[in-house]
């Protein structure tokens, strides 16, 4: 037993050497092994399964594992704040998501435009009085 | 819609698979925009809208498909920042747009005030109408994150304009990055629902 125990515990660092000591978030929801090159580890740290289980929700795993892999390495941390970011958005908002922040910026945009032209017509209004009243030495 | 005698709608094409007289996807994916359900399918996966507009009521999916074609379009023209690099872009024009604002008011309160010299101009409270008074409360509020968490939940309007008249939504040309960081710190509620956005 003692032998058998040995080899085990021999075959135990080869085993770990295989995969990262803790497995990622991904691999954790997905309930699988975590392999030194996964795609997803980098990204998705086991302290924080909420981000990998909103990504999931919205886009599945097959779908971030392919985009990630289109991408060079360094933006894809990026692209991952922005999946999560537009999951959480969808998540919050089934009908509209992050859609629905865009419509309000631009009816935001669209209100400060008008709002402007009316303040520099006041502007241009008010030069025109001001230049046309007689002017004081307050001095 | 799909069923026998008629042709399968896109998504049914695309799958390959026989389109069911209640196929969730016929009414939205007609055949004659594959395009449509492509994109939608290549971002998101075919599974999970189909999740997504089960757990929607039947009046509101149409708007449902509509979006996720965008932000499908948006991540594919984009596949780093996708839809955020459109809401990064706009928050950009907000901003520029409040400093020139900010610019324009002040230049109006010294042209009153010199329009008008027997005002005691630092205790006088000058007349404002309705828009610049808005305006001028929404940039006070800058560099005050509090607001944020103090905003009025029932009104969307005032839920993005606090955030984006934060210091650190207005201050010079927000990234992706730091949107991100903000809006998920936030809480938005109530997102625009009462009338579509695609009328």
């Amino acid at each position: 037993i003692s032998q058998s125990f040995c080899i085990f515990l021999l075959l135990l660092p080869l085993r770990e050497s295989e995969m990262n000591p803790k497995r990622c978030a991904a691999c954790k929801y997905l309930r699988r092994r975590c392999p030194k090159d996964c795609i997803f580890s980098p990204y998705f740290p086991p302290n924080d399964p909420e981000k990998f289980a909103c990504i999931h929700r919205i886009y599945g795993a097959g779908s971030v594992s392919k985009m990630l892999q289109q991408l060079p390495v360094q933006t894809r941390a990026e692209a991952v704040d922005s999946l999560c970011f537009e999951a959480k958005c969808r998540v919050e908002d089934p009908v509209y998501g992050c859609v629905g922040i865009i419509y309000l910026l631009q009816t935001q945009i669209q209100k400060a435009e008008n709002l402007l032209a009316k303040t520099q017509a006041e502007i241009a209004v008010a030069q025109t009085k001001h230049s046309q009243t007689p002017k004081f030495d307050y001095m | 819609m799909g069923g026998p005698g008629s042709s399968p709608c896109a998504s049914c094409k695309l799958l390959r698979r026989r389109c069911a007289k209640d196929c969730i996807f016929a009414p939205y994916f007609p055949p004659d925009d594959p395009h449509k359900f492509a994109i939608v399918h290549k971002v998101f996966g075919a599974s999970n809208v189909s999740k997504m507009l089960q757990e929607l009521p039947v009046h509101q999916r149409a708007d449902a498909v509509n979006s996720l074609v965008f932000e499908a379009n948006a991540r594919v023209r984009d596949p780093v920042y996708g839809c955020v690099g459109a809401i990064s872009y706009l928050q950009n024009q907000v901003s520029q747009l409040q400093m020139q604002l900010a610019v324009a008011q002040a230049e109006i309160l010294c042209i009153q005030m010199q329009n008008e010299p027997t005002l005691q101009s630092h205790h006088q409270v000058l007349e404002l109408d309705q828009d610049h008074k808005a305006l001028l409360l929404q940039n006070n509020n800058n560099n005050n994150i509090n607001n944020i968490n103090n905003c009025n939940s029932n009104n969307n309007s005032n839920n993005l304009g606090y955030a984006m008249s934060s210091g650190q939504f207005n201050s010079n040309f927000a990234s992706p990055s730091s949107i991100m960081q903000m809006q998920m710190q936030m809480q938005l509620q109530d997102p625009l629902k009462q009338e579509s956005l695609w009328t």
